[in-house]
């Protein structure tokens, strides 16, 4: 019974792991930004970058609601927006990220520490990033 | 003497009986009285099966055959036609390298998935095989989480049922391996996600069973036992009332996902052809090993099984767990822990034929009730609505040749399978007769539950 118990327990604590579940990552790098289902116009946000902290991993996003703060971290997902360009969209870095680009950021689910679960960056025709339409 | 409908000979070649006229109209209008509801899974069906997104050709029903239990295998490939859009890598030069392998989907169904990215089309791949996606309603809105596809990570966005049409669209719709939306393929609009998520959810069983049932017949009934049997088959754990949910003795904790070791199983047949096929590690990039739980009520009818068609028959699905693999696994090595004897699933031959003839009959009971209510739906359809009745009668012989495939393949209860096969007689004259439609519709009926008394007493 006690090993029963214990197995419960592990497995209790691995499906808790498992419990925040976040959407697919591989296809939603081809989602244009604006367009994620369930996620767009409900819980992501959509905006400028007012500005870039690198070394903090930091990142300033103005949207309809005001300037937000939102984090960085090793396993945020950042991809470059071509479809405007029509050019296939693209894993981009920190780099990319600029002031005054067209973003839309989605945060980790329940997450108060507003950490960034993947950012999709807009990209012009050219190929450079582009501005806040 | 009765009033006729008609006005002049002349010009009514017909003269109707009034009362006929007038049971007629309110036929129609019954039939086309439906609900918000059916009408959103009506415009989902018709989305699921005929629209392509201005992608290679695919529809959802591509790989999701309403004539196939809404998967394939490679009996069913074989019956396609060369143009077929499922075979779209084999004609289209954009897509003839990376998007499929179709020797592999040939043989055994598998479909490719860039599950950890696009970035090294080459060698970053998995191959799965097409899950069934009958009675989602009772799995996909786990305790634990939202679950889709097979590691139950399948959907971009937020993750959804919903949104999983989205993501199959970018990786399987697409006309060339550029995958931009506007030009390779439409996204699906928000209008379609919902119709399409509410078709889904409404396919097959909208509840679970609660069994043990009063079955008939020595072996599959025996099998329920050794299934429902936590010191045994110990099934009942993780497929809880033949479902997808689990329990392991603190109430249910949902849908869930566990490594089985399936990525372990010597010789599976895919391996073997020589072809590229490099390791599932499930859930997340990089994945953590586990897959998440089918229903097994369904399961007699859609093989080949797991995610990666490994094994071909039902009798070789449960005899999985008996082996190496499994209880080598973590989910093997967690029944072991929670064993008083250390064991993890340990079943002979006569036992795990059992497990799978139990499984063969509550497949074909579920065949039979969906039979029933398709024949049932198609009497309500009245004279104007006819080829839609004559649509849910076709879907009713499908579940009916399903019943009869599934018991005959294990040797299970010939008597019942005399009865479906009535039943499908009948059927198809429906299907045919205008004039003794309804009466031969309720005659097919009759046989179906004719042959579910065959199979279990009546509750």
């Amino acid at each position: 019974m006690h090993k029963l118990l214990a197995g419960v327990a592990v497995l209790g604590l691995w499906l808790g792991c498992l419990a925040q579940i976040q959407g697919q990552e591989m296809t939603e790098m081809y989602i244009p930004i604006g367009q994620s289902p369930g996620v767009s116009g409900r819980s992501s946000l959509v905006g400028a970058i007012e500005s870039v902290n690198v070394q903090n991993q930091t990142l300033a996003v103005s949207g309809p609601s005001g300037i937000q703060a939102i984090v960085l971290t090793d396993r945020t997902r950042i991809w470059l927006d071509r479809t405007l360009a029509r050019l296939p969209n693209q894993i981009g870095t920190l780099a990319n990220l600029q002031k005054g680009l067209h973003v839309e950021v989605k945060l980790r689910d329940a997450d108060q520490k507003r950490v960034a679960e993947w950012v999709k960056v807009q990209v012009t025709e050219s190929g450079a990033p582009a501005r806040k339409p | 003497m009765e009033r006729r409908a008609c006005r002049r000979r002349a010009l009514e070649p017909i003269c109707i009986p009034r009362p006929l006229v007038a049971a007629a109209s309110l036929l129609v209008l019954a039939a086309c009285n439906a609900s918000p509801e059916q009408d959103l899974v009506a415009k989902g069906r018709q989305i699921f099966f005929n629209e392509t997104f201005q992608g290679n050709g695919r529809t959802c029903g591509t790989c999701h055959p309403a004539e196939n239990n809404l998967t394939i295998d490679p009996a069913f490939i074989a019956t396609r036609p060369p143009d077929d859009p499922l075979f779209v890598a084999e004609f289209n030069p954009d897509l003839r390298k990376n998007f499929e392998n179709p020797r592999l989907m040939r043989q055994f169904g598998l479909i490719l998935e860039n599950l950890d990215g696009f970035a090294d089309l080459d060698k970053k791949f998995v191959m799965r095989g097409v899950p069934h996606i009958l009675g989602l309603r009772t799995s996909v809105d786990s305790l634990q989480g939202l679950r889709t596809g097979w590691s139950g990570d399948g959907a971009p966005g937020d993750g959804s049922l919903r949104s999983f049409a989205t993501g199959a669209v970018i990786q399987h719709f697409t006309r060339t391996l550029n995958r931009i939306a506007g030009q390779d393929f439409r996204l699906p609009t928000e209008q379609e996600l919902d119709a399409i998520e509410a078709f889904s959810l409404s396919l097959g069983r909208q509840q679970d069973l609660t069994l043990p049932l009063p079955l008939k017949g020595i072996t599959p009934k025996r099998g329920q036992e050794i299934f429902l049997d936590n010191s045994l088959g110990k099934c009942n754990r993780c497929h809880v009332n033949a479902g997808a949910t689990a329990n392991f003795g603190g109430g249910s904790i949902g849908n869930a996902n566990f490594n089985t070791g399936v990525e372990n199983l010597p010789d599976r047949p895919a391996d073997l052809s020589g072809e590229l096929n490099p390791p599932d590690d499930g859930f997340r990039t990089p994945g953590d090993g586990t897959f998440n739980t089918p229903p097994l009520v369904e399961a007699a009818e859609s093989g080949p099984f797991f995610h990666n068609n490994a094994i071909e028959t039902i009798e070789g699905a449960v005899a999985f767990y008996d082996g190496e693999a499994f209880n080598n696994s973590p989910a093997g090595k967690l029944l072991a822990a929670a064993d008083p004897n250390g064991v993890g699933i340990e079943l002979d031959g006569t036992q795990i034929v059992a497990i799978a003839a139990f499984l063969r009959v509550i497949n074909a009971i579920e065949n039979i009730r969906q039979s029933v209510e398709l024949l049932e739906s198609s009497r309500n359809k009245g004279i104007a609505r006819r080829a839609e009745a004559k649509e849910l009668i076709k879907r009713s012989l499908n579940e009916t040749q399903d019943s009869i495939r599934v018991l005959e393949a294990g040797g299970l209860h010939p008597e019942a399978v005399a009865r479906l096969r009535e039943a499908q007689a009948l059927a198809k004259k429906a299907a045919r007769n205008l004039l003794f439609r309804d009466r031969l519709t309720k005659q097919a009926i009759e046989e179906q539950n004719k042959a579910r008394a065959q199979l279990v007493e009546s509750t």
